[in-house]
């Protein structure tokens, strides 16, 4: 486990570890549903960001494999089931990792493009 | 998670991803047309949105981390599924694969049992022996008390040092119940289970004394083997610090080992027993009247064998001159040290048997091979399939897997057969190998063999199928999918491939083929050499003579002579007589070597009745056999064979001229005896050494005062000559054995020709089974070419059609076939020739009669090979000569 684990770090593309991010940001504020996840990160980036299904849902079941987040099925308001995914106490470590690593980035091409 | 908790969830989990895409698109949904959005064009835009879901779930399952068994498993049911497609296909690539890797199981049984034997001894790889011997080490002495008592204080390479004896004679556990069981009783020394670091089962064992491995607290004790125990003693617990009596003599129990343990590892089958050997200052002498003992010692860790040789080289030069007798001191001039497991198997089983396991390595290849050459036809066939699933995205890795797990599934299944036959065959043969090879086949199986099969498995699997599978995947997809028929561009390349792994076949094919006929012409030779006897009707039985009882009686006069006269009354007996050993018995031989008029003459001796002569026909060369004349008061006569008279003789050409020789005394004081006689007698060991000289005494003229041998201590083979069956006389025998003496019942019953038989021992046992190897690689070789030149027909059709076509005669057609098969034969042949010739070396030490590179041999196997193959070539000629014009160009 712990290989592929390393494999799975060293294939991470900017995109990809941001995404599996700002998931786990999205989870912070509580446990949602897929679709919900989906929606919230297009609300919340002003319709910017449109994840697709066939990277959401790989993203999410490959953390919930590495235990960041966890995963039940349960109703919904609208009495409908679904899978609904919180963080865990590992996944909130590792978003603060993903965090310093985000901003100590940002920084970097900050600084090289204000050069 | 385990693998089977992973199989059985995986069906849920999949559903479950199924139910959260949906809820998914459903959610999606309400919430556009919550929005006011028409339902087709919601159920549009969703759809557009989410993409391609059957690739996304795909992808998402991938991330599950374990699709891998998910597709394993998928190849597997695949598999099956083409192997129920094509029965026919996969029953032959089974069976042959099944007959290359059941006998490769077979043969590697064998050889784990007899050479990779795990020893019932703690760290049993530290045990070494240590004899002393002259220059030929082959002779070696065992060691004196006293040279091994120096050996133990000086050496340094040994944790300890043990010794062991056998008993004197024959032992018997005796009193009791009236019967007397034979078992296999040992002297030893206390420290000895202590140093093969065994305990046992029950009782204390014996405890040694510090600081002499001589002395011991516990005397008169024995320690009894588990099935000593359970045989005499019906395994009751109580027997610890019972008496029991072993040969007359009573000892105290004072354990019992646990099952299996044995000392020295010889699978004596009724077991042993131990008893301390008690030694005194009458022990510490040198002299002809010595017990020589066969030490054991424990190397200590780190030392290697070579340095313990060395320091125990340099100790011997200190022993050695105790000795003032320069023939005794040459006799024991080094030392050697051995791993004890080393000297179980001799020299010439251990070469033999590791021969037949590279003849059973070759037969395993071959049908590799076959089943390469199969799996190759068949990827031709299935070159659209791959193609198809290649159009349809599957990448070049997926397919090789597929492939190769359809070659492990095939493979898989040849395996469960062919660890069936291997098994059937270690027990038809198991019970003639047991005897030669004195192993115990009862347990078949263990991890050892499991092992290899699981290796032969896969690597079968992996020869075979690699390549054919690699060049399945690399074919280009295009033209495989245009073209859709059979006839394709790689064919030919394909072919010659194909044809080059026939010519190997054959060339291997030959190899066992020229081993097998080497045997069998020795086997022939071995059959027909003139015995000089007679073997017919005679009944032997190899006497188990309590020697205790017959100490300081006259055994001739108390047991034989009335034994003799009661079997000699039995219905059926024409004739009963003694001898020491009967030709080729094996059992046990007498050598002396004793001056005779100022000249030293080796000859082996024979103890034996007047009537073995006529019971076996031995045919006189000159003067007369012993007769009723001849008795204890009479003047000692000695009958020799030719060997004898060819050696000492006066004239060495006239056999006449050594009678009236006088070779012995046998007794101190007595006049010499006379040559009276000289006996043909051809073949007394083996059939294939020429006889030894040999000096044949009648029994009766040897008396307890007889200083040349004591008849009492030594085993004697009863022959008798019957009109019956022998089968229907061995049980009466066996009565009138046990009514002379309880413990003559358990004497070992023959008849003559089956000891000649048996005599031809390792090389019948090799021969055998080098049939079996080169017969089936025979029919593997043909099917193989058959195999080929039918395809190789099928596919030319059109080519053929169009050659009759354009005026081509029929017999062109199947000469065109026949000389694709001659040309695979002649280089099979070839090359097969030369590997024949590089590996009859191996066989030199069990050919008789025959040149281990005989040239007739060679041509006759090579020329059945050749026969055979163009036989298979044969049938697809044929089919080639037939082809209808029309049909084949109309086909396409």
């Amino acid at each position: 486990m712990k290989k592929e684990k390393e494999t799975y770090q060293n294939r991470i593309e900017l995109l990809q570890g941001t995404l599996d991010m700002l998931i786990l940001q999205t989870l912070q504020w509580g446990a949602q549903h897929g679709y919900g996840i989906s929606q919230a990160l297009r609300s919340r980036s002003s319709e910017v960001l449109q994840v697709e299904t066939g990277s959401l849902y790989p993203a999410l079941h490959r953390m919930e494999r590495y235990k960041w987040i966890a995963a039940d099925w349960r109703k919904t308001e609208q009495n409908q089931r679904a899978r609904y995914y919180r963080i865990t106490a590992e996944g909130r470590r590792q978003l603060a990792s993903e965090r310093t690593r985000w901003s100590g980035m940002v920084e970097a091409i900050a600084s090289i493009l204000e050069a | 998670m385990s693998l089977w908790r992973r199989i059985f969830r995986m069906d849920a989990r999949k559903s479950d991803l199924d139910d959260e895409m949906e809820t998914h698109r459903r959610m999606a949904m309400a919430d556009r047309v919550a929005r006011g959005e028409p339902e087709d064009a919601a159920r549009a835009a969703v759809e557009h949105e989410m993409g391609n879901l059957a690739l996304a779930r795909d992808v998402t399952r991938e991330a599950w981390g374990w699709v891998w068994l998910e597709w394993l498993l998928q190849d597997v049911r695949y598999a099956l599924r083409q192997m129920k497609r094509s029965r026919g296909f996969a029953a032959t690539v089974i069976g042959t694969l099944a007959l290359g890797i059941g006998a490769a199981t077979a043969m590697f049984t064998v050889v784990d049992h007899v050479l990779l034997r795990q020893l019932p001894y703690k760290d049993a790889e530290q045990l070494v022996v240590m004899s002393e011997h002259g220059n030929d080490p082959r002779f070696n002495n065992g060691a004196s008390w006293l040279d091994l008592a120096q050996w133990r204080a000086a050496s340094h390479s040994f944790e300890d040092l043990a010794f062991w004896n056998g008993m004197e004679g024959r032992s018997y556990v005796t009193g009791g119940t009236g019967s007397a069981l034979q078992i296999n009783g040992l002297q030893v020394s206390p420290n000895l289970f202590a140093l093969l670091g065994a305990k046992p089962a029950l009782g204390p064992g014996f405890i040694a004394e510090p600081p002499g491995f001589g002395a011991v607290k516990n005397t008169g004790s024995i320690v009894l083997s588990h099935t000593v125990w359970e045989t005499a003693f019906a395994g009751n617990k109580g027997i610890i610090g019972s008496k029991i009596r072993i040969n007359d003599t009573p000892y105290t129990v004072v354990g019992v080992m646990p099952t299996g343990f044995q000392f020295p590892y010889d699978n004596y089958p009724a077991g042993q027993v131990w008893v301390v050997q008690q030694l005194s200052d009458s022990d510490k002498k040198l002299g002809y009247d010595e017990s020589f003992y066969s030490v054991i010692g424990r190397l200590r860790s780190g030392v290697t064998l070579k340095a313990a040789q060395a320091e125990m080289a340099t100790i011997q030069e200190q022993v050695i001159q105790r000795y003032t007798d320069p023939q005794w001191r040459a006799d024991r001039i080094d030392v050697s040290v051995q791993r004890y497991g080393n000297t179980l198997v001799n020299a010439d089983i251990r070469k033999a048997l590791l021969a037949l396991l590279a003849a059973a390595g070759v037969l395993w290849l071959i049908a590799s091979v076959n089943v390469t050459n199969l799996l190759l036809a068949r990827s031709t066939a299935r070159q659209r399939e791959i193609a198809m699933r290649g159009a349809l995205g599957a990448s070049r890795g997926r397919v090789l897997q597929q492939m190769m797990v359809e070659g492990l599934v095939l493979s898989g299944c040849a395996s469960v057969l062919g660890i069936a036959l291997a098994l059937v065959a270690v027990r038809v043969t198991g019970s003639v190998a047991s005897t030669r090879l004195n192993v115990d086949f009862s347990t078949h199986l263990n991890g050892t063999i499991l092992g290899a099969l699981c290796g032969l498995t896969l690597v079968s699997a992996l020869l075979s199928c690699t390549w054919p599978a690699w060049l399945a995947v690399r074919a280009p997809i295009e033209p495989a999918l245009k073209q859709g028929g059979q006839q394709t561009g790689a064919g030919r390349r394909h072919n010659r491939m194909r044809s080059g792994l026939v010519a190997v076949e054959v060339a291997m094919s030959l190899t066992l083929l020229v081993a097998c006929g080497l045997l069998l012409r020795t086997i022939y030779t071995l059959r027909h050499v003139p015995l000089g006897y007679r073997t017919d009707h005679i009944v032997v039985a190899n006497l188990s003579i309590p020697t205790y009882r017959y100490t300081d009686k006259n055994v001739a006069t108390t047991l034989y002579q009335p034994l003799l006269e009661r079997v000699q009354h039995l219905h059926g007996v024409q004739m009963a007589g003694m001898m020491s050993e009967v030709p080729l018995g094996q059992t046990f031989n007498i050598m002396l070597t004793l001056s005779m008029n100022g000249r030293m003459v080796a000859a082996g001796l024979k103890p034996v009745t007047p009537q073995i002569q006529r019971i076996f026909g031995f045919p006189m060369i000159a003067g007369r056999f012993f007769d009723d004349q001849d008795t204890p008061t009479s003047e000692p006569v000695l009958v020799v064979n030719p060997a004898f008279s060819r050696e000492y003789a006066p004239d060495k050409h006239d056999p006449q001229s050594i009678l009236g020789t006088e070779v012995w005394s046998l007794k101190k004081g007595a006049p010499k005896a006379r040559v009276i006689g000289v006996m043909d007698d051809q073949r007394q060991r083996t059939i294939d050494s020429p006889s030894q000289p040999e000096v044949e005494v009648c029994l009766c003229q040897l008396t307890t005062s007889t200083n040349l041998y004591q008849p009492s201590t030594i085993a004697m083979d009863l022959a008798v000559r019957t009109r019956m069956p022998t089968s229907e006389m061995i049980p009466e025998i066996r009565a009138a054995l046990k009514q002379a003496s309880p413990e003559l019942a358990n004497s070992t019953f023959s008849t003559m020709d089956q000891i000649v038989e048996d005599s031809y021992g390792s090389q019948r046992l090799a021969a055998h089974l080098l049939e079996i190897f080169g017969g089936s690689a025979l029919l593997l070789c043909v099917a193989g070419l058959y195999g080929l030149l039918a395809y190789v027909v099928s596919q030319r059709t059109r080519e053929l059609g169009v050659r009759i076509a354009l005026g081509a005669q029929r017999s062109d057609l199947s000469r065109l076939v026949l000389r694709q098969a001659g040309t695979m034969l002649l280089i099979g042949v070839a090359v097969g020739t030369g590997l024949a010739w590089a590996s009859a070396r191996l066989l030199r030490g069990f050919l008789y009669g025959v040149q281990a590179h005989d040239g007739w041999t060679m041509a006759s196997a090579a020329l059945l090979l050749f026969l055979c193959g163009m036989l298979a070539a044969y049938v697809p000629a044929r089919r080639a000569a037939r082809v209808n014009p029309m049909e084949a160009l109309r086909s396409e």
